[in-house]
């Protein structure tokens, strides 16, 4: 029976690559199988145009006031802000850190603090900072009531959790300027992209700790006699309090790492509009010295509220809060901060530090940067020429045209055709015969992708090839769902542009794994390695991604393989990040076992370990590739050619039809590839009995 | 690198030096806060400060906004910024064209400045191509621009696919063997230049002056042949090439500022500044690391028999 299924699925692969070969023989006759017609471009983006404009035009006002509205919280956090001298800011913080984690993290938050002001840099902080203790909170509120409302009503999760991924997986670019027509310009209009960005953390995590809620703590409430209300915010709420502060520390990242894309539109002074400012100018030194800032930021908060998150687990770790202490702590906040604010008063420099007692270190790094970039030039050169040659170009464009005698140093003739194809279908074959059809199949499949291209290729036949996937993986919802939306891409006129993207990525995603996920499984076996890269990661993940673009530009020059290595650089550390936790935690009965059973370390972790991490690696893979995405986004400024662009000339047109329509490709494309990845890690729990965390 | 309350304590000291002049009209018609918007680059950070300096001498209330080239417009059409000195013609997309058929953004003429686009590339690039700075001799060297994305042509970046295809578009048409790259942003085509530099690699690049590039590195420009001003830059023949068409920058204010705060109107439609203006503050703020707020305040008081013409 089983083998009959199988060969079933087989013969339906031969028909479809079948009907690729036809397509890629007709490819000249068929001009609309490359070229999708004009014609036939369906105009959403113009009824976009028209129907926001129309919109704007009747309910504009509306939108106005709100603005209105939103813009005095943010008026009156910077003012206060400003008024405070640096110090009890610092006092404050530092001692908030201390009563979260202990003396280490506020000795970090102190140094942290400290640079700020020493850079010069302490007002443009404080209004970022404004910016996220007004968003921050709101984003929190709503995401808590849509948690809450989704909890109760099954019907209401259903409309929101689409909702939520739509919101996290279009590009933030794609609905700046929609934002910024209806709410008209300034500070709001970073404010409002960032509770869009930030509030969806929020609901997940909201309704992931109320479902998680025991039974038996209901049912003793319920016993004891409590009514609805009692039993929600007495019983529920405390028990998942651990899940909700993880998801307010969430929002604060998802918050803070808005805060320089909302800069591109300007309208606040801010950390971000800074760090535009010097990549602009190419300031390697400057962009990173200011860039550091919103990473320090992200680290201080998200150390402090996870700090929090983990006494609420166990009292006993951390000074905790007890009534009494509570008391102590807070006259001792209110007794320093007055101190510090009146030795301010005396001493200017606690208030506002001297322009030029500002440390400048950045034309150092310059220099040093401008030193290293002469020294390799040509390991740099050759390095970048061998990636494009023999990995990208052959992706893009296909052997067909990506080899010739600059590039591997002979033409392609017949003889190296015959040669490729007929090896590939040898090796395909000899996989047929030992029943490995699967494998059959992937062969036949990239052997045509290979030889003409990503690019290249008719898009009917890759529709097909994508659904069909699809359909294997999760059955014909999934498949109906991959072909609806990728039909949506073609007939929008975006699909090469969208294959561009699917190129860029796709390639960074098959580094990233293979080595992210080598690296993690180093680092769950060597504990120095894990120390040594935590703090990178913590960095990467932290830091403004356009910060990291310039010194890439600098070094590669630009193009598309710097535009790689930027997207690699970050989609990494997932990779990383999950191999690790995934070996670390698993059951340890089971290593025990193989080990008694005299495996040896080769076959423990080949054999035992990764294949029951492997549930926890998919789903770093699939962290790695929304990740990615959300890279080729920024990469879009050093000139790549995909979806990304189309985004950003949107947004710098004022074309916000044009820009959304690619924004919601590029969340298809997105979705997509999520559901199929997680379709794969529950399908390999499922079949290992394991419960993914 | 500004602050905003930085900005306003030294406009204010340069008002209290200077606020004996009379001025023309009733200024200030009223005391509603004029919002000049301030971008991202020094030049246009130094004609806003002179702008705001000098509608702050008139005794007007001044607020500064920063807002981007592109988002400022629909900002200045909904009357949430009421004055902006530099808009670039060449970069402004569709958006902005229409606002101002529309009478959202009120054009009050041009600023003066006389800006220059083109491609540039390194003063050693000429021993290694010779001919330049004559457009012809780009035919035969090629190969000398070559990388490996684009062999066997020549390599051009050009300005970021957001800013329009001007170069893809006459290289195809005078079917010069260069392939155009898009430069992404500003920071990435800098980048791009500083690191040639400092490897004295061969680059050559659409630019625009008066931009600070120039003030720290020589460039030279490609040269087209001489027209009569007009230049169709998409129909052009390899023989006659004129090179492109060259952009104006415009003085602009959201509807309804003349009938509010006319005097100020008044002043902003005479006020000019040259390259040489600009090039030189942008000297002082991006290569001596003085702050922009300062250099205007210094030409404010430098200059005052030229703006004293404006304001009357």
């Amino acid at each position: 029976m089983k083998s009959q299924i199988l060969e079933k699925k087989t013969l339906s692969w031969i028909g479809i690559i079948f009907i690729t070969v036809i397509f890629l023989i007709f490819k000249e006759n068929w001009g609309w199988s490359t070229k999708y017609p004009k014609e036939f471009i369906v105009p959403f983006a113009d009824w976009i145009n028209f129907s926001m404009e129309k919109f704007i035009d009747n309910f504009g006002w509306f939108f106005l006031k709100i603005s209105w509205l939103l813009s005095w919280p943010i008026i009156a956090a910077q003012l206060l802000l400003h008024s405070i001298p640096w110090v009890v800011v610092m006092f404050l913080v530092t001692f908030t850190a201390y009563l979260s984690s202990g003396l280490r993290l506020a000795l970090f938050t102190f140094s942290a603090i400290f640079y700020m002001v020493l850079i010069g840099y302490w007002e443009e902080s404080m209004n970022t900072l404004a910016l996220v203790l007004i968003s921050v909170p709101m984003a929190i509120f709503i995401g808590f009531g849509l948690g809450v409302w989704g909890f109760f009503s099954k019907r209401a999760e259903k409309i929101i959790m689409p909702i939520l991924d739509i919101f996290q997986t279009v590009p933030t670019f794609a609905y700046l300027l929609p934002i910024l027509l209806l709410f008209g310009f300034g500070t709001v209009v970073g404010l409002i992209a960032s509770v869009l960005y930030s509030f969806p953390p929020m609901v997940r995590n909201t309704i992931l700790g109320l479902k998680r809620v025991p039974d038996h703590i209901i049912e003793s409430a319920i016993m004891s006699g409590a009514n609805s209300k009692q039993l929600f915010w007495q019983a529920m709420l405390p028990s998942c309090k651990k899940q909700i502060l993880l998801g307010i520390n969430q929002s604060t990242m998802a918050a803070l790492s808005m805060v320089i894309i909302a800069a591109i539109i300007g309208g606040t002074a801010d950390i971000g509009w800074e760090v535009l400012y010097y990549i602009r100018k190419a300031e390697v030194g400057q962009s990173l010295v200011v860039g550091l800032v919103i990473a320090l930021m992200a680290i201080i908060i998200d150390r402090i509220t996870s700090g929090f998150a983990l006494q609420s687990d166990k009292d006993t770790k951390g000074p905790g809060f007890s009534k009494n202490s509570k008391k102590n702590y807070l006259s001792f906040a209110i007794l320093g901060s007055t101190i510090l604010f009146l030795l301010a008063r005396f001493f200017v420099v606690l208030d506002d530090w001297p322009y030029d007692l500002s440390v400048w270190v950045a034309s150092h790094i310059n220099d040093l940067f401008e030193t290293f970039v002469k020294a390799f030039r040509t390991e740099i050169k050759q390095l970048k020429n061998y990636t494009l040659f023999f990995i990208m170009l052959p992706t893009k464009i296909g052997l067909e045209q990506a080899v010739s005698p600059f590039t591997w140093g002979f033409p392609l003739e017949m003889i190296h055709k015959i040669f490729y194809f007929t090896s590939f279908s040898a090796l395909s074959i000899w996989f047929l015969k030992n029943k490995k059809n699967d494998i059959f199949v992937f062969i036949i499949l990239l052997m045509i992708f290979l030889y003409f291209g990503l690019t290249r290729m008719p898009w009917p036949p890759l529709l097909l090839i994508y659904s069909f996937f699809a359909w294997q993986i999760g059955g014909y919802k999934l498949a109906l769902g991959t072909f609806l939306g990728l039909g949506f891409i073609v007939s929008v006129g975006m699909w090469p542009e969208a294959m561009i993207s699917v190129y860029l990525c796709g390639i960074a995603v098959v580094f990233c794994f293979i080595v992210g996920t080598s690296i993690g499984v180093w680092a769950a076996h060597n504990s120095i390695v894990s120390a040594i890269i935590r703090p990178i990661n913590d960095t990467l993940q932290t830091i403004p991604l356009f910060v990291i673009l310039i010194p890439f530009v600098m070094l590669f020059k630009i193009g598309d393989f710097t535009a790689l290595l930027a997207i690699i650089i970050y989609a990494i550390v997932p990779s990383i990040r999950y191999a690790e936790h995934g070996i670390r935690n698993l059951p340890s009965e089971v290593i025990d076992a193989s080990k008694m059973m005299g495996s040896t370390k080769m076959q423990l972790l080949f054999l035992v370990k990764i294949p029951l991490a492997l549930p926890v690696i998919m789903l770093g893979l699939n962290q790695t590739i929304m990740y990615g995405i959300a890279m080729l986004v920024i990469a879009a400024l050093i000139g790549t050619n995909g979806l990304e662009q189309i985004v950003f000339i949107g947004l710098t047109d004022g074309n916000m039809g044009k820009g959304f329509i690619a924004g919601i490709s590029m969340a298809i494309i997105a979705m997509i590839v999520d559901r199929i990845t997680k379709t794969i890690s529950e399908r390999r729990s499922e079949a290992l009995g394991l419960e993914i965390k | 690198m500004f602050n905003l309350s930085k900005v306003a304590s030294i406009a204010a000291t340069a008002i209290l030096v200077s606020s004996q002049t009379l001025f023309a009209g009733n200024a200030p018609e009223n005391d509603d806060p004029i919002k000049v918007t301030i971008q991202d680059w020094t030049g246009q950070h130094f004609s806003t400060h002179v702008a705001a300096g000098l509608l702050k001498e008139m005794g007007y209330n001044v607020e500064i906004v920063v807002s981007d080239a592109i988002t400022q417009h629909p900002a200045i059409a909904s009357g949430n910024i009421h004055l902006s000195t530099e808009v670039w013609t060449n970069n402004v997309g569709d958006l902005y064209d229409g606002l101002v058929d529309k009478g959202d953004i009120v054009v009050v003429g041009e600023l003066g400045l006389s800006p220059k686009e083109g491609w540039i590339y390194p003063p050693y690039m000429e021993e290694r191509c010779p001919g330049l700075p004559e457009y012809k001799a780009l035919y035969d060297c090629a190969q000398t621009f070559g990388s490996a994305e684009t062999f066997p042509k020549g390599r051009l970046v050009t300005y970021p696919a957001s800013w329009g295809t001007r170069s893809r578009d006459m290289i195809a048409s005078i079917e010069m063997p260069f392939e155009p790259i898009p430069g992404g942003s500003e920071g990435a085509m800098v980048a791009e230049l500083k690191s040639a530099l400092s490897a004295e690699e061969p680059v050559i690049m659409m630019f625009w002056q008066p931009h600070w590039i120039f003030a720290a590195y020589d460039f030279n420009w490609v040269e087209w042949n001489p027209t009569d001003g007009k230049c169709v830059e998409e129909s052009q023949e390899k023989d006659t090439a004129c090179g492109f068409e060259q952009a104006k920058v415009q003085k602009v204010v959201s509807k309804g500022f003349q009938d509010k705060w006319p005097a100020a109107y008044e002043m902003f439609k005479a006020m000019q500044l040259t390259n040489a203006d600009e090039n030189a503050a942008i000297l002082e703020v991006d290569e001596k690391g003085r702050k922009v707020e300062e250099v205007a305040a210094e030409w404010i008081a430098e200059n005052k028999k030229i703006w004293e013409h404006w304001m009357h």
